[in-house]
């Protein structure tokens, strides 16, 4: 006789351990207090340690979501009842009574997930701890896979959250108000659009991580857009278009060796339509307000890309144009420095290095390898290339990462193939 | 067919360190493997074991708690397998996706069978 239960088997939706773990410990801390969020993490991890100890024999059950969370409140019970007498907890009783109001239900998990991303977001938390308080708390990330995905190590993140948490202790704001969770919408996003830069912008090989980050950072934008705590939604949809126009190109601009290939070169036809469609329907949502914000600008710079049939055929007047209003939002020399391969081509390449000179005299531009990086770029499209070579070296010894070394590194040496009789 | 029964074996608890992604990971290889095999009809059961538990001996005239293993090794679970000889139980048990993981040991033996008694 075969076991049945092996045979009548359900199956998880990706990421399902991940997501559940994120909703658990929000639910869990709303109870318990964010000074106990570390304690509510242990909780999840020990539920989900039971789910696959039964699950990996007996077969996936037919509601896991229900059976995790039985099991999560239980273990929770028990947690409350050893530490009972403990001083954490005499002022527990302000809180909901756990063993009578104790729910998973969707509006309770929506809130406590807000609430939660609210928290690890506060201003008083560096942006390094924000993100891997985030990472671990509501994307269920372990210290490892936020170590690897930082190329940093566990350690490292370790004591970001430990100063993260111990910070959250101290923070104190009303969350229930309207107000508040509108004036902090900003520092929220911000963190979610860290996380997805990380990912887009990979300092190293590994594209599953990275594309992971990306997604991440997606789901957590759309945690935001189906609340109904926040009232106006506008920069929420700008920010998913943004990063929805940019993860429509992810295929087509690493190579199969996992460099990064130029916007010039890349396969147009590899972009992922739908998801192009996806963040135009995000786009046409934020038109329908009347103000615009930095992502909102930066989903249109992109979006313009994404439509443009080809590199020559692209819109630079109508970019270039995008980037000055950014400019007006956000005057720093980065946006300055974004700004010049669209200003090069519609006003031309010695122009833009005289540009660049400008923006180098003011501001600190210079510490920067993607400013020499730029630079050589120009010289080398107005074939001046034994300034490009220089300035190519230049931007090698300021890059900080190996992936980007190599990349230049190649730069430097297709140059050199150049008869020395080119070289100007 | 043959009886045999595969004792997993480990230190402790070694999945406690598994990231949430990596437990989804280990279920569904798992899973997998198991599935196929109760297909094929040779897994009779597999059942995981709780960490609790005692060990019990007879000592001066009367039953008492352990000795107790010097090691933390714990069996977490076994497998109840129908395979031609001890090779192919050996072979099936390698092909177990846990392996991979690299914490978890595995305890092959046929199960006593005279013939013509039972």
């Amino acid at each position: 006789m075969s076991d049945p239960n092996l045979t009548r088997s359900h199956e998880l939706t990706s990421h399902f351990f991940r997501n559940e773990y994120g909703k658990l410990v929000a639910v869990i801390t709303r109870y318990l207090g964010t000074e106990n969020v570390e304690t509510a993490e242990d909780i999840v991890q020990e539920a989900l340690l039971k789910a696959t100890e039964h699950w990996e024999m007996r077969g996936i059950p037919e509601s896991p979501k229900a059976w995790l969370y039985t099991t999560a409140k239980n273990i929770t019970l028990n947690v409350l009842k050893r530490k009972k007498h403990q001083r954490d907890y005499a002022n527990s009783i302000e809180r909901p009574r756990l063993d009578e109001a104790f729910s998973f239900s969707e509006e309770i998990i929506e809130d406590s997930q807000l609430k939660m991303m609210y928290f690890c977001c506060h201003p008083s938390i560096s942006e390094n701890a924000q993100i891997a308080l985030i990472l671990k708390i509501l994307s269920g990330f372990s210290i490892v896979e936020i170590a690897n995905a930082f190329f940093s190590n566990e350690q490292t993140i370790n004591k970001r959250l430990v100063r993260g948490r111990k910070q959250m202790r101290t923070i104190s704001f009303d969350l229930d108000s309207k107000d508040v969770i509108e004036e902090r919408l900003g520092s929220v996003l911000k963190t979610i659009y860290l996380i997805f830069t990380e990912g887009y912008f990979p300092s190293h090989k590994n594209s599953v991580v990275r594309s992971d980050l990306c997604l991440e950072a997606i789901r957590l934008a759309k945690l935001l857009t189906e609340s109904n705590n926040i009232v106006d939604k506008t920069d929420c949809y700008a920010l998913l278009a943004l990063m929805y126009f940019n993860i429509s190109r992810f295929k087509s601009r690493i190579s199969d060796d996992g460099e990064i290939i130029d916007l010039k070169e890349q396969d147009r036809s590899k972009w992922d339509a739908p998801l192009i469609q996806t963040g135009t329907q995000y786009l046409n949502r934020i038109t329908e307000g009347n103000s615009i914000n930095k992502y909102g600008i930066l989903a249109t710079i992109s979006a313009n890309h994404c439509i443009s049939p080809s590199y020559e055929a692209t819109n630079w007047v109508q970019i270039l144009a995008l980037y000055d209003q950014l400019l007006l939002l956000e005057d720093s020399p980065i946006v300055h420095l974004n700004r010049i391969v669209a200003f090069s081509e519609v006003e031309g390449n010695e122009k833009a290095i005289e540009e660049l000179f400008q923006l180098e005299a003011r501001s600190d531009i210079a510490n920067y390898y993607l400013y020499h990086f730029t630079l050589a770029e120009l010289y080398k499209q107005c074939s001046k290339h034994k300034k490009a070579q220089l300035y190519y070296e230049k931007a090698f010894h300021l890059a900080r990462n190996e992936r980007d070394k190599e990349l230049l590194q190649k730069k430097i040496n297709t140059l050199v193939l150049i008869p020395p009789s080119q070289l100007s | 067919m043959r009886e045999f029964l595969l004792l997993i074996r480990s230190e402790e608890e070694p999945k406690a360190n598994l990231s949430p992604e990596q437990m989804q990971q280990h279920i569904e290889k798992i899973g997998g493997y198991l599935k196929r095999l109760t297909e094929e009809g040779r897994m009779k059961s597999a059942q995981p074991l709780e960490m609790q538990g005692t060990m019990l001996s007879y000592k001066n005239g009367q039953i008492v708690d352990g000795p107790y293993n010097e090691t933390k090794e714990i069996i977490s679970g076994y497998y109840h397998l129908l395979a031609k000889d001890l090779d192919e139980a050996i072979a099936i048990a390698k092909q177990d996706p846990r392996f991979e993981e690299g914490i978890w040991r595995m305890e092959v033996r046929p199960i006593k069978h005279v013939e013509g008694i039972n």
